[in-house]
C-alpha cells in the first residue's frame, strides 16, 4: 500500500525541518486514516460482542469493499449505486461466511477459529486476485480534490475531512442503533448475557449473522472510504484488519468508543511517526504501541471488561 | 516412558528416513524434505507451546526468521564457521523471545493470537528497512553451507541426513521433556492455569519458559533453513509462514510431536504442488485450510480415526456387515 498523489503529506525529505504546519498536516492524514482504522476496529467489535468470536477476514471485507466499487465503478454504474452494491455484496460474502463456516465451529477451540478465518481471509484474498487482478487500483475522489487553506501554511483536502464526519457519523449511528433500536437492543442483551438472552427468547443465530453483516458493511465502507486516498489492491486489507483490532484493543476492547479513540489514536501515531522515523517503519509502530500499552494499560485507553476477562 | 527407550515406530521411522533418498533418486525430492525438516523443527518448538502448554502463537515466523537472518548475518558478514551460526540463531531467537514474553504472554485467546502476529510484522518491516544488516528487500545471498562435525552438507542427500538428524535430536528432546515434571506442569496449564497453581506450579513461569524454547526450536530451524537455501528475504517469514507452522501443528494433532513433524512433511509437498497454480494456489490454499479445519479440526490421524466407521459406510456397499458375518 503507498501513498498516492492525493495524500496530504509528501514523505519528507532527509534534513528537511519538522514545522509545526507539517505537523499538524500530519495529524489531520492521521485522523483520516485513524477514522477508517476506527471503522474495521468497529466491525471487529460488532462480531465480539455478538458472538465472543473474532474474524480475522475483516481486512478482505475492506479490500473487497474497495475493488468492489472500481469494478462496478468500471462498468459504468453511477459512484453511489456503485459503492451500494460493493457494500452489499460484501455484507452477502459475511453472511455467507458465517452461514456455511463459522457456524459449525462456533464450539471449537479458539485455535481453530482463529486459523479457520485466516483461512477465509487466504480464499478471499486468492479470489480478489483472480477477479480483479493484483496491480494497485485507486478510487477517484468524493468531492473535487483542491486543497483548502485551513490557516497559514496548513493545507486540507476536502476529501479527508469528509472521510473524518463521515466516520464519526457511523460510528454515532451505530451506537445509536444498539441503543435504541429493538434488534440493537437484543444485540445487548446477547454481548452482556448470553444465556439470559437467550432465555427471553432472542436468538442469538440471527444475533450474530445481523453483526457479521453489520461488520462486513463497516469494512465495506472503510475501504470505499480509503481508497481514494491510499491504492488497494488484493492484499492490503491483512494489515489493514490487523491495524483495525489493534485500535480496538488500544482504545478499550469491546466498546464502540473506545474503537473509534483507538482508530483515532493509531492513525495520528502512526502519521506523525513519520516525520520522526523512516517511513518504511510505519507499518510497525502500531504494533510497537500496541505492545506498549498492553504493557502499561492492559485494559486500553477507555478500559474494558472483556480484555481483563481475556487476561485474568 | 523411560528416557532412553525407543518405540517400534520409532525404530520403522529412521530406517524409513535412511532408506528414503535410495528409494526417491533425485535432487528434488531430497531437497523438499530438506525444507520440510527444517521446517519439522520450528513446528516441534510450537508443538510445545501450542500443543502441550495450550497457548496461542501466530509469531512464530519471527523467531524462523530472527534464526535465520542471525545465521545469515553471522557467517556472511563475519564468516563465522558454520555450525556455531546456527546455534547462535536459535539463541538469538531465543534472547529475543525471552524479552517480549513478559508482557506478551500474560495475553489470552484472541489477544495473543494479535500479539503475536504484531511480532512477525514488525519483524518483516525491521528486515527490510534495515538494511545495512538485513540487505533490505533483497535480503542476503550466497550464505555459505553449514558444516556438521566436519562434514560439509553442501548436497541435498548429505542436507538431507543432516537436517533429519537435527530433527530426530530435536524430537528425542522434546518427547523426555514432555514426559518429564515440566512437561506435566505445561499440561496442567493446557488444562487450566487456576488449578496448575493451586498444585505448586507457576503458570507465568513454565509458559515463558516453553515460549523461549520453542522460539529456540524456531530459530535453529531458521538457520538452518538460511544455510541449506543459501540466502534469506523478508518475504519468505511473512504472516503466512506462521500459519502454515500453526497448520502443521493442528494437522498433525495439537499435542503430538510426530504429528507435527509429519505436519511439516505433509505441508511443504502440499505447498510444493500448489505452487504449480501460481494464481490459483492461494485460494485453494485457503479452501484446503478451510476444509481441514472444519473436517479434521482434531488433526488429521484423529479426525481420521474417530470418523474412520463413517468413512467405511459411505464407501461400502449397502449391507456390508451381513456379507462379512456369513
Amino acid at each position: 500500500m503507498s501513498a498516492s498523489g492525493l495524500t496530504e503529506v509528501r514523505p519528507r525529505k532527509t534534513g528537511e525541518r519538522l514545522t509545526t504546519g507539517i505537523l499538524i498536516q500530519l495529524i489531520i492524514a492521521g485522523l483520516t486514516t485513524g477514522a477508517v482504522y476506527g471503522l474495521i476496529a468497529l466491525g471487529f467489535i460488532t462480531i465480539y460482542r455478538a458472538s465472543n468470536m473474532l474474524n480475522l477476514a475483516q481486512g478482505e471485507f475492506v479490500t473487497l469493499g474497495a475493488l468492489g466499487t472500481i469494478y462496478f465503478l468500471n462498468l459504468g454504474i453511477p459512484y453511489l449505486l456503485a459503492g451500494a452494491l460493493a457494500t452489499a455484496a460484501t455484507v452477502l460474502v459475511g453472511i455467507m461466511m458465517e452461514l456455511t463456516i463459522i457456524r459449525p465451529l462456533r464450539k471449537k477451540p479458539v485455535l481453530i477459529l482463529i486459523m479457520v478465518t485466516i483461512g477465509i481471509s487466504f480464499f478471499l484474498q486468492g479470489l480478489e486476485n483472480i477477479l480483479f487482478g493484483s496491480d494497485p487500483k485507486i478510487l477517484p475522489p468524493f468531492i473535487r480534490d483542491t486543497p483548502v487553506l485551513l490557516f497559514r501554511s496548513v493545507r486540507v483536502f476536502p476529501q479527508s475531512l469528509l472521510v473524518l464526519a463521515l466516520a464519526v457519523l457511523l460510528m454515532g449511528g451505530l451506537s445509536a442503533w444498539s441503543r435504541f433500536s429493538y434488534l440493537g437492543k437484543a444485540m445487548e442483551a446477547v454481548s452482556t448475557d448470553r444465556q439470559g438472552a437467550a432465555l427471553v427468547g432472542i436468538n442469538r443465530n440471527h444475533i450474530t449473522r445481523i453483526a457479521f453483516g453489520i461488520s462486513a458493511a463497516m469494512g465495506a465502507l472503510a475501504g470505499i472510504f480509503i481508497t481514494p486516498v491510499y491504492f488497494t489492491q488484493y492484499n492490503a486489507g491483512t494489515l489493514l484488519g490487523l491495524k483495525g483490532f489493534a485500535a480496538a484493543i488500544i482504545g478499550g476492547w469491546g466498546t464502540y468508543a473506545g474503537a473509534m479513540l483507538g482508530g483515532l489514536l493509531l492513525g495520528v501515531l502512526e502519521s506523525v511517526s513519520v516525520g520522526f522515523i523512516p517511513a518504511g517503519y510505519k507499518d510497525a509502530v502500531a504494533f510497537a504501541v500496541l505492545m506498549l500499552i498492553l504493557y502499561a494499560m492492559p485494559k486500553g485507553i477507555l478500559g474494558s471488561r472483556a480484555l481483563s476477562e481475556a487476561r485474568k | 516412558m523411560k528416557r532412553h527407550t525407543i518405540t517400534r515406530m520409532e525404530v520403522y521411522f529412521i530406517i524409513l528416513f535412511l532408506l528414503l533418498p535410495l528409494l526417491f533418486e533425485g535432487a528434488l525430492v531430497a531437497h523438499l524434505m530438506v525444507i520440510a525438516g527444517t521446517y519439522a523443527i520450528a513446528a516441534m518448538g510450537l508443538c510445545l507451546f501450542l500443543g502441550v502448554a495450550g497457548q496461542i502463537s501466530i509469531g512464530h515466523a519471527a523467531f524462523f526468521g530472527i534464526g535465520a537472518y542471525t545465521c545469515a548475518i553471522l557467517s556472511v558478514r563475519f564468516i563465522t564457521p558454520g555450525f556455531s551460526a546456527i546455534v547462535a540463531g536459535g539463541l538469538a531467537a531465543g534472547g529475543v523471545a525471552r524479552i517480549i514474553a513478559r508482557p506478551l504472554l500474560k495475553l489470552r485467546e484472541y489477544f495473543l493470537a494479535l500479539a503475536t502476529i504484531g511480532i512477525v510484522v514488525i519483524f518483516q518491516v525491521v528486515a527490510t528497512e534495515w538494511e545495512a544488516l538485513t540487505g533490505g528487500v533483497s535480503g542476503i545471498g550466497n550464505i555459505p553451507w553449514c558444516s556438521i562435525f566436519g562434514v560439509r552438507l553442501d548436497t541435498p542427500i548429505k542436507q538431507f541426513y543432516g537436517v533429519w538428524a537435527i530433527v530426530y535430536l530435536g524430537y528425542l528432546f522434546s518427547r523426555n521433556l514432555m514426559h518429564s515434571k515440566y512437561g506435566r506442569a505445561a499440561a496442567s496449564i493446557a488444562l487450566n492455569e487456576t488449578i496448575a497453581g493451586t498444585i505448586g506450579v507457576n503458570p507465568a513461569h513454565i509458559k515463558q519458559r516453553y515460549f523461549v524454547l520453542s522460539a529456540v526450536f524456531a530459530g535453529i530451524g531458521g538457520a538452518l533453513f538460511a544455510s541449506v537455501l543459501t540466502s534469506v528475504s523478508p518475504e519468505s517469514f511473512g504472516l503466512s509462514l506462521s500459519v502454515m507452522l500453526v497448520l502443521m501443528v493442528i494437522v498433525g494433532g495439537t499435542t503430538s510431536l510426530g504429528g507435527s513433524v509429519f505436519g511439516a512433511v505433509f505441508l511443504s509437498w502440499v505447498m510444493h504442488w500448489l505452487g504449480a497454480y501460481r494464481a490459483y494456489s492461494l485460494p485453494m490454499l485457503g479452501a484446503l485450510l478451510i476444509l481441514l479445519l472444519v473436517c479434521f479440526p482434531e488433526g488429521l490421524f484423529r479426525g481420521i480415526g474417530a470418523r474412520w466407521h463413517d468413512l467405511v459406510r459411505i464407501w461400502a456397499p449397502a449391507g456390508w456387515r451381513k456379507e462379512i458375518e456369513k
